[in-house]
């Protein structure tokens, strides 16, 4: 009996410790929305922080991810035109390979990459900003480390992964009409028209949502995360472990809800 | 708390960069971006024709089963516009509104004729046919009829029925049948019979069997004729349907019943013939006793003999009807009833 | 100018002290220096976001800052880079250049273990004497024999 009411009692504190750190996370995200919605909380040290956050998620990796991106879209869709070819749906193997690159695979490529490479840094470096204190020294020094740290690390991921998700996006686009109709303009009429069928308005404010909920999963989760994370330096790499994980859910679970949205 | 100002530097060295061109190579990446979503969002809307001319065209129908808001209407394949909106009109006809490219439109002349098809697999097609390119162009609203193919529709669906009950007829009368094979068993117990009703008697061992044989065999015989009705009625059915369905000023829906009585009375016909071979087969048991009974029998009865006249000719008239209804439906396939 | 030295008798008194002044900036070992920035960098955020001045007048006024003490040669160094002095300077750098009311010196023998720390935390005051309010020095009683004028 008392293992039982150990146990549940265990489980119970686990629970309400899961739900805490959600509760911090989206208070966190709002307290963000609102310092990066307010013009007197940009100054050149914010816009330094946004300017560096950008260059390290975007600029840096933009040959290399795009390359991969390209390389990824180009087999996508010779798989899925060559399929659909097969079996006689040749007409939907446009329509089918842009739903299925630039509606779902590359924005979410585009967020897991960004999670693995900027959401860890972020993380492991909030978490050891709160581990050494640096956070409180620069409290106690007068400055909101809100406004001068975590905002513009926000605003700078969601930058990133919208120019990351824009750019593979329309490298995307260019490579199926390449892949489908061969190097010549002739068929442009009949590429606009899938286009057209497949862009309307609804899919186009579910992408630009869609990119701006993973880019500031990407950044607000792994904040979160470092902030929660106690003043003992052996949690730095269990903060980094839960904030991926956290982050890993957070981004499948936008998706799941973006596609049930778009086609239930 | 008066301060005076801190001193001005003295040669304070260019930091080094963390990033040469940091700001340069962020704006570009900004405007990149931007420039893309807008670029993307502009051919979207332009892909979708938000920036094309087009022209209406009205088309009323009957029904709107099939179609989409969005679906496209072709030309020789290609399409040309689509579906703006649907609408119920005054009348209760449902009235389609297309959009058509303005540039597409010369397709479309004052005698073009639109179609509705709805195909057994697939969603249905709007289809446009123009027979004369040099007349007159459709005018801008234009209001037309869409046809839609409903005769065609249930005919495939009937044959697929008709052939159906066919099958079941070769099955029955197939040379391994049990109709055949009583056949053959009662030509047997004839041969072997030459006698009279009192041969009979003597052979089945006693006058109540006897009756029993020549009750059953009396059934048959009803039965027969009843199936020899049947297969007149089904002939004159089937020689008003010919009429009805294939003359010039035939009137479908009136086809479609007269199909549907044939139907009918082909299940009919099915019907009658199971209970003749559930008959028959009673015969073949009664048959086989018989032979068990007397091995050696000389004369067959006249009943014997009338009941084999009359089945021959029952066989005879369905094989007709069958020959019927294959001149009318084009699947010939090779359907004899054969008496051994 | 005010530099006065706080003798503490224990740990719970000094907790006590820093918590009664909340309008001073700490010079601590608790309280490092931002470590992904230069030593520069770490004086120069604070006008920055303060003052919202652009990053080169705050860059001049740190220099500036650095000058007056003699130690612009770490101004581009990081805080794992430092000695302890030099971290001690740049953390006091850091809080005069936010002119806070008070500036509480925590502990100096922590924060200079390698030196005779009393002379060489007031030659560094004396330096910044007309940049500063108040100062104190936060230390324990049983260290009063380390400081010649008591």
């Amino acid at each position: 009996m008392a293992f039982l009411t150990d146990f549940l009692t265990r489980r119970g504190a686990y629970l309400l410790a899961t739900w805490r750190i959600w509760r911090d996370t989206a208070r966190f995200a709002g307290r963000a929305f609102v310092t990066a919605a307010t013009p007197s909380a940009y100054n050149s040290a914010t816009r330094g922080v946004v300017m560096k956050q950008i260059y390290f998620t975007a600029v840096q990796i933009l040959p290399g991810f795009t390359l991969f991106a390209a390389l990824l879209s180009f087999v996508l869709i010779q798989i899925v035109v060559g399929t659909a070819g097969e079996f006689g749906l040749s007409e939907y193997a446009l329509e089918v390979s842009m739903r299925l690159l630039v509606l779902e695979l590359l924005p979410l490529v585009t967020a897991l990459f960004v999670a693995l490479r900027s959401g860890s840094a972020i993380n492991t470096e909030v978490a050891l900003m709160k581990i050494h204190g640096e956070i409180e020294a620069m409290e106690d020094a007068g400055v909101d480390t809100l406004r001068l740290e975590f905002m513009p690390r926000v605003i700078g991921g969601m930058i990133s992964v919208l120019a990351l998700t824009a750019v593979t996006s329309v490298l995307a686009l260019a490579l199926a009409y390449l892949a489908v109709y061969g190097p010549q303009w002739w068929s442009l009429p009949d590429f606009n028209r899938v286009m057209g069928k497949v862009f309307d308005t609804p899919v186009l404010f579910g992408i630009l949502f869609k990119s701006l909920a993973f880019g500031l999963a990407v950044t607000v989760i792994p904040v979160s995360e470092g902030l929660a994370t106690p003043r003992k330096l052996f949690m730095a790499p269990i903060s980094v472990l839960r904030g991926m994980v956290r982050l890993f859910f957070a981004l499948m679970l936008i998706e799941v809800a973006f596609l049930a949205v778009n086609y239930i | 708390m008066e301060r005076p100002p801190v001193s001005p530097p003295v040669n304070r060295p260019p930091v080094p960069p963390l990033v040469k061109n940091l700001e340069f190579k962020i704006g570009l990446l900004l405007a990149a971006t931007v420039l893309l979503a807008v670029a993307f969002v502009v051919y979207a809307l332009f892909a979708r024709g938000a920036f094309q001319a087009t022209q209406t065209l009205l088309l009323t129908a009957p029904e709107a089963e099939g179609v989409t808001i969005g679906m496209p209407m072709t030309f020789s394949g290609f399409p040309i516009g689509e579906v703006k909106r649907m609408d119920l009109s005054e009348d209760g006809k449902v009235l389609i509104e297309i959009a058509v490219v303005q540039a597409d439109a010369r397709w479309l002349r004052k005698t073009s004729v639109f179609t509705l098809e709805k195909p057994m697999v697939g969603a249905a097609k709007i289809k446009a046919y123009t027979a004369d390119l040099k007349d007159q162009p459709l005018e801008d609203g234009a209001r037309r009829e869409l046809l839609t193919g409903d005769a065609t529709k249930e005919i495939p669906v009937l044959v697929e029925k008709v052939k159906t009950i066919l099958a079941n007829v070769e099955a029955m009368t197939a040379g391994d049948a049990p109709i055949n094979q009583t056949l053959g068993n009662v030509a047997t117990v004839t041969g072997r019979m030459a006698g009279d009703y009192g041969v009979m008697e003597g052979v089945l061992g006693s006058p109540d069997k006897a009756k029993e044989v020549v009750d059953a065999l009396r059934n048959a015989n009803t039965l027969l004729a009843n199936l020899n009705g049947v297969s007149l009625k089904v002939d004159g059915i089937l020689a008003k349907t010919d009429r009805e369905v294939f003359a010039a000023d035939g009137v479908l829906p009136q086809a479609r019943q007269a199909v549907a009585q044939v139907n009918a009375i082909l299940t009919d016909a099915r019907d009658s013939l199971k209970k003749v071979d559930a008959i028959l087969a009673n015969v073949q048991t009664a048959s086989a006793d018989a032979a068990r009974i007397t091995g050696n029998v000389s004369q067959a009865t006249t009943d014997m003999a009338r009941l084999r006249v009359e089945i021959d000719d029952s066989v005879r008239k369905v094989n007709h009807l069958i020959n019927e209804i294959n001149k009318m439906w084009p699947f010939a396939r090779d359907v004899e009833i054969k008496t051994p | 100018m005010i530099t006065r030295v706080q003798w503490l008798a224990d740990d719970a008194e000094r907790r006590a002290l820093i918590a009664a002044h909340p309008e001073s900036i700490l010079v601590s070992p608790d309280m490092p220096l931002r470590a992904n920035l230069s030593v520069l960098d770490n004086i120069a955020v604070i006008p920055q976001y303060r003052s919202n001045l652009a990053y080169d007048p705050a860059a001049d006024q740190a220099w500036a800052l650095l000058g007056r003490v003699d130690m612009t040669g770490m101004a581009f160094k990081r805080d794992p880079d430092l000695s302890h002095d030099e971290r001690f300077v740049a953390k006091l750098l850091r809080a005069a250049i936010a002119r806070p009311p008070v500036i509480l010196v925590d502990r100096p023998g922590m924060l200079l273990p390698d030196c005779h720390h009393p002379p060489r935390v007031a030659a560094l005051l004396e330096r910044l004497a007309d940049l500063l309010n108040d100062c104190w020095i936060l230390d324990y009683t049983w260290n009063a024999p380390l400081y010649p004028h008591r």
